[in-house]
């Protein structure tokens, strides 16, 4: 009986568990390739193969071509006809407004943007901030494409992503890669946020949009990586984080241009010996700088900004810049094993022009 | 309970076959060890891309500048310089043996040698090639125990489509290259050649050319042909669309040789200002501004101010487009036109004339030097111009003259003539109609 109670088990019990467990393990190993497809359904096509074909159609009609011309050379005996120059640019709404790449419309006398629909506009440029290469143009047009956006993507590594412009103005080209690297990770440049990927990018792709595989917007294209010889690199490119670079424009819309604070010090990432915690230690100080008007020496080790506890130098230099020139900012810093606390009124980063 | 046991095994069979069926999308993309590859699809397609090594000789040619022919006569001066090159092709019919590549892989050569990723080597020989659009088909010597590469439909690509580039750059031995699709229909960078170029990122190279560009599938939707930039791989590169091949290579199969087929139109792209002119709610076609004369598209009733948007059902991006298309159909085809005329749509099916091709006789015979030839609709060959004191003139052809046979046996094509040429020995006859005489000229040997 109870040897047959077994077999029953066997037969109703364990057999239906055991499939439940099989069909459960189906499920999960399945479950990534069937949500796929439904989750992002706009990536995969009618068709019976994986292509971002969805993906190009939503953003590419955003991306357009951008012709400047420069007739004046600096040195006025060295005139002569005018230079044509090619980069990228994104529609980012319906009023016309379009990032791109500050290297391509900085000293120039026209700028014209062609749609991918074949309409060609003179444009206006609103601003420009040369710390993260980016630029605001507006153009006076009425249906518009816009490049669709995401405020809840979060790029990582290793997503595919797709760069849209116009190389050597061969006409709209669309170059496929991964991001390689997020985060500051540009080392020529502390503020600007970059999108590291090995997508194909030329001259004439600067200042187009680098989109993810549902076409959302992930940066603005800004260039190749240069080796310490100048040569360029293939398979190292630079795109300007998509938040980052909607914030530049929000303010170069704003005012004109990007206002960043100033504090007046050099110095890195550390944590207290004896205390154990994190902060910033100054190593060197600008004389009349910010710092040192509040009384702040090399070798103080920074715990505090307005009351936040500093976590890494990013962070520091984040709250810094965000803060108004003018306004003073708490700083509670550890001086020989001494808690004090200062204020510092924070001046204007000054940016050499080029 | 054993309902239950049913129901599940059910659930297990029904979610197998939801297995199947998510898998769809990923066709080929299979999952070895859980990650996606391309190993299983290309498995089956690399047997069927080959490496061509030729060998050969070119003959340049330097005019003479005038002020010094009375040292160095009338002659041209000719530099023969021997060649070798590596280039790769496709096998697009593994029964026949016959295989696809670039014009200018096997261009000049006199010996081309196959060579399977297998190792097994083949001897090949030309069947036809069209410089235009850089297309040549060859055909092994005793072929055995092939693999052919199934075409795709290249209409249907998309940008942004996978594409997966199977060649032998530099030589190194067959290398596979993945990217996607950057753009249709590019063209327009060489004058007057036929270009309606696939644009892939995926990494082309020297020694790519004519190699494969195949989907997630492995079937053919190019022909690696050119890269953008001097110093190798930038991630622009070009592949003649498969359907177009497809047309091609045809002809070639049929005739010898590409008879390109032409409309008699003249205009350019469609943008938004012409479409706003026109009153037309879209932007992407070819704008007919002047039908000529007694053309194809004269005769299908094609108007001045008529915008082409679709050939054959497939929609159309530009003129350079339409003219790759049409030429690349071939002389004779009917291609059936999507058209805008005052706002309405319409469809017109034309029947394509032949293009003029002239051809510089030198190449097939050196006494034919300084006679230019074009096909004279399928009844021999008009000789198009005579260039004083040539060798052509001295042996009495003259302009107007059509070679209606070679040694008694008739021509009709600039391919069938220069076949025939290679296989004479000795002197040879041609037959030429002179308006209503015909006459006998010798060629020296």
């Amino acid at each position: 009986m109870a040897k047959q109670h077994a077999s029953l088990l066997t037969q109703y019990l364990i057999k239906p568990a055991l499939l439940g467990f099989i069909v459960a393990a189906l499920v999960l190993a399945v479950l990534p390739l069937v949500q796929q497809p439904t989750e992002s359904s706009r990536v995969a096509t009618a068709s019976d193969l994986v292509s971002f074909a969805d993906a190009v159609e939503l953003a590419a009609p955003a991306v357009v071509n951008i012709y400047t011309t420069q007739s004046s050379h600096p040195n006025a005996h060295l005139q002569g006809p005018p230079t044509l120059r090619l980069g990228s640019g994104v529609i980012m709404n319906a009023k016309g407004f379009i990032l791109t790449a500050r290297h391509v419309v900085s000293n120039v006398d026209q700028i014209r943007v062609a749609l991918q629909d074949g309409r060609v506009f003179g444009a206006q440029l609103i601003g420009s901030d040369s710390l993260t290469d980016l630029a605001v143009l507006r153009i006076a047009a009425d249906n518009l494409a816009v490049i669709p956006r995401n405020d809840s993507y979060t790029p990582r590594v290793g997503d595919v992503v797709l760069a849209i412009g116009n190389p050597y103005n061969i006409g709209q080209t669309v170059t496929q890669g991964i991001i390689s690297a997020t985060g500051r990770n540009n080392p020529d440049n502390a503020y600007s946020e970059f999108i590291r990927m090995d997508a194909a990018i030329n001259e004439g792709n600067s200042g187009g949009a680098l989109v993810n595989s549902r076409g959302e917007l992930v940066g603005i294209n800004s260039g190749r990586y240069l080796s310490e010889q100048g040569e360029e690199l293939t398979g190292i490119s630079f795109s300007v984080a998509y938040h980052l670079a909607e914030r530049v424009m929000e303010q170069i819309i704003a005012e004109g241009s990007v206002t960043r604070g100033y504090f007046g010090v050099e110095a890195r990432h550390a944590f207290h010996p004896e205390l154990n915690i994190p902060g910033v230690v100054i190593e060197r100080i600008e004389p009349e700088g910010p710092a040192h008007l509040a009384g702040l020496r090399p070798g103080d080790f920074l715990v505090r900004i307005n009351g936040v506890e500093l976590k890494s130098l990013n962070q520091a230099l984040d709250m810094v810049a965000a803060t108004r020139p003018g306004t003073s900012i708490r700083i509670d810093f550890v001086r020989q094993q001494q808690y004090l606390t200062t204020e510092a009124v924070i001046q204007h980063l000054r940016v050499p022009e080029e | 309970m054993k309902r239950l046991y049913i129901l599940m095994a059910l659930l297990a069979l029904s979610l197998t076959s939801i297995t199947s069926f998510a898998q769809v999308p990923f066709a080929q993309l299979e999952q070895r060890m859980g990650t996606p590859t391309l190993a299983p699809m290309l498995e089956q397609a690399t047997p069927a891309v080959v490496n061509i090594s030729v060998e050969g000789v070119r003959v340049t040619r330097q005019r003479i500048p005038d002020a010094f022919r009375h040292f160095f006569g009338q002659q041209e001066q000719t530099r023969e310089q021997p060649f070798q090159g590596l280039g790769s092709g496709v096998i697009i019919d593994a029964q026949e043996g016959y295989v696809v590549t670039n014009n200018h892989v096997v261009e000049g050569a006199s010996d081309i040698t196959v060579t399977l990723n297998d190792g097994r080597t083949f001897s090949a020989t030309i069947l036809g090639t069209d410089p235009e659009s850089d297309i040549a088909l060859l055909k092994l010597d005793e072929p055995s125990n092939l693999k052919e590469l199934p075409l795709a439909n290249s209409d249907e690509l998309r940008v942004g489509d996978f594409a997966i580039a199977i060649g032998n750059p530099f030589g190194l031995g067959q290398t596979v290259t993945s990217g996607i699709v950057s753009a249709l229909g590019r063209g327009g960078f060489a004058g007057g050649r036929l270009e309606n170029y696939i644009q892939t990122d995926a990494a082309i190279n020297r020694g790519n050319s004519g190699g494969a560009l195949v989907d997630l599938n492995g079937r053919l939707i190019g022909i690696n042909t050119a890269i953008l930039g001097s110093t190798g791989n930038i991630g622009i590169g070009f592949a003649i669309p498969s359907n177009m091949m497809k047309n091609l290579v045809d002809q070639i199969l049929e005739f010898g040789e590409v008879r390109r087929g032409i409309l008699g139109v003249r205009g350019r792209d469609l943008d938004q200002q012409l479409a706003d002119a026109l009153g037309i709610d879209r932007t992407q076609g070819a704008w007919v501004s002047e039908v000529i004369q007694d053309s194809a598209a004269q005769q299908a009733g094609l108007q001045a101010g008529d915008v082409i948007v679709s050939i054959n059902g497939t929609q159309l991006h530009s003129m350079t487009e339409l003219a790759a298309k049409v030429g690349a159909a071939g002389a004779g085809r009917e291609v059936r036109l999507g058209i805008i005329r005052d706002g309405r749509e319409l469809s017109l099916n034309v029947k394509l004339s032949e293009a003029e091709t002239t051809v510089t006789a030198a190449t097939m015979h050196p006494a034919l030097r300084g006679a230019t030839l074009q096909n004279n609709g399928g009844n021999g060959l008009r000789v198009t111009g005579i260039e004083v004191k040539s060798p052509a003139e001295q042996i009495g052809l003259a302009e107007g003259d059509v070679i209606v046979a070679v040694n008694r046996r008739p021509v009709n094509s600039v391919t069938e003539l220069r076949s025939l040429l290679e296989r004479s020995k000795g002197v040879t006859a041609l037959t030429i109609t002179r308006g209503n005489r015909q006459l006998y000229l010798l060629l020296p040997n």
